[in-house]
């Protein structure tokens, strides 16, 4: 194989890799796995805070908040047909066979969100009953539109 | 006949003897239960621990029961396993459907013994290798809290099983090599938190059903206890919790306090798949007993993926 061949499989195998990454950073599946980590990356210093592990820190809640209300604007359009299966995904087939069901569920995420930014709680003992509600929308969405693998 | 065929005969003979003896069911009688006054609010716990709704609560519009719901425990659930399909009876204080009109020995040798009022064997789809394992005041604790349940009308069904499965009378045999009161773990220094994990774990919480691996038989494989194994009644494998998994290893025994109490793994993903309605029953159980369970799950062996 001459010099130029090699050099030219070489850039091809470069872009070809380029592309395919491309492509799946560009995928609704990709994108929601990305955004429901960053949910949760958001949760952990709130739940340490509620389990005493962490001091209260009200700018630190309010930032969770505000990723969490980013998430909820967003989240819903990335499940369109032909997302239902591939690349692990996780999402359960009920998101499409019962999208009224999914956005209400999103829609009760969201309120719980906007609830707690509106109480903008400065003590561990306002954020308990203001932030904690959004906590269990999680769980409750999870529980039907999410499968466990 | 000659006396090798006399000596055929006679193995035979008592071979079956053999047989016959050892699937023979062996029931409790009423002498055998302790002198205990059965509580129900105590019963209660138990039934949370035991998770009885998860699979007797009638479905609603083939879904899981939630809320009060789970308090109707009328049956019906199928449980579609590579055995056949198990049909999940009525174990509501309904006189005709249910189990009104059990003696507590009844209810004892059928959660502790496998055995029928008919004295006839159950499958161990129902659990009652681990609820061998329970105190049997806590079994009569949970029979008087059933009795305060609402009775629910409508037999279900009977179980569609392939052969061999299909012959009752073997389960004696099952019996025999896998159904044992004692406990699954031997702790070298006792320390009572720990030991009420093993209770609430080994026994009504029976975790070992889903946790552990089975062998060809559908035995629980002792040396892999806790260890994860195949879903058997959807897809995916339910998790190694031993301290040697993936999976939970490096969580505290706070954080899976926390879990049970909260459904939330310590990276704030929620609890999923069938672990749902476990969680949401252990919820209610006393901080003390999810704590319990913790201890003992960092108490046992580690055992690798």
């Amino acid at each position: 194989m001459s010099y130029l061949t090699t050099l030219r499989t070489l850039c091809l195998t470069v872009i070809v890799m380029l592309m395919s990454l491309a492509i799946a950073d560009d995928d609704p599946r990709h994108e929601r796995h990305e955004l429901m980590e960053g949910v949760g990356k958001a949760a952990k210093p709130i739940g340490e805070m509620f389990k005493g592990e962490l001091d209260y820190d009200a700018d630190v809640v309010m930032a969770s908040l505000q990723t969490w209300h980013n998430a909820s604007l967003r989240v819903g359009n990335l499940f369109p047909p032909g997302t239902e299966t591939g690349m692990d995904t996780e999402a359960a087939p009920a998101i499409w066979e019962d999208r009224a069901g999914f956005e209400e569920a999103l829609a009760n995420f969201r309120a719980a969100v906007e609830a707690a930014i509106e109480a903008n709680p400065m003590t561990l003992e306002d954020a308990k009953p203001t932030v904690g509600p959004v906590f269990q929308t999680c769980k409750g969405c999870h529980d039907t539109y999410r499968i466990e693998k | 006949m000659s006396r090798a065929a006399r000596f055929v005969v006679g193995g035979l003979a008592a071979g079956i003897l053999a047989a016959w003896w050892i699937t023979e069911p062996r029931p409790i009688t009423p002498a055998d239960l302790p002198d205990h006054l059965p509580d129900p609010s105590a019963g209660e716990q138990v039934f949370w621990v035991g998770g009885c709704a998860s699979c007797h609560a009638s479905p609603v519009d083939g879904k899981r029961a939630k809320g009060s719901n789970k308090l109707l425990l009328g049956g019906g659930l199928e449980l579609e396993t590579p055995y056949g399909i198990f049909r999940v009876p009525n174990i509501s204080p309904d006189n005709d459907a249910g189990i009104g009109d059990w003696s507590m020995v009844q209810f004892v040798n059928a959660m502790q013994r496998g055995i029928s009022p008919d004295k006839r064997h159950y499958y161990p789809s129902f659990p009652y290798t681990s609820y061998a394992k329970m105190p049997v005041a806590d079994v009569m604790d949970l029979r008087a809290y059933l009795d305060t349940l609402p009775s629910v009308a409508g037999k279900t069904g009977a179980h569609s099983l392939g052969f061999p499965w299909s012959i009752r009378r073997g389960i004696g045999a099952w019996k025999w090599r896998y159904l044992d009161a004692g406990p699954v773990v031997h702790f070298e220094t006792p320390d009572t938190l720990v030991e009420r994990g093993r209770t609430l774990v080994e026994g009504a919480g029976h975790c070992g059903e889903c946790h552990t691996q089975r062998d060809r038989f559908g035995g629980m494989v002792a040396r892999s206890w806790l260890a994860g194994a195949p879903n058997l009644d959807g897809p995916g494998r339910i998790p190694n919790i031993t301290p040697g998994g993936k999976n939970i290893a490096d969580w505290s025994a706070g954080d899976i306090a926390y879990y049970l109490e909260s459904g939330f793994t310590p990276e704030y993903d929620t609890v999923g798949g069938p672990m749902v309605a476990v969680q949401e029953n252990l919820a209610m159980l006393p901080q003390s007993d999810r704590a319990a369970i913790a201890a003992y799950l960092k108490a046992i062996a580690p055992i690798k993926d």
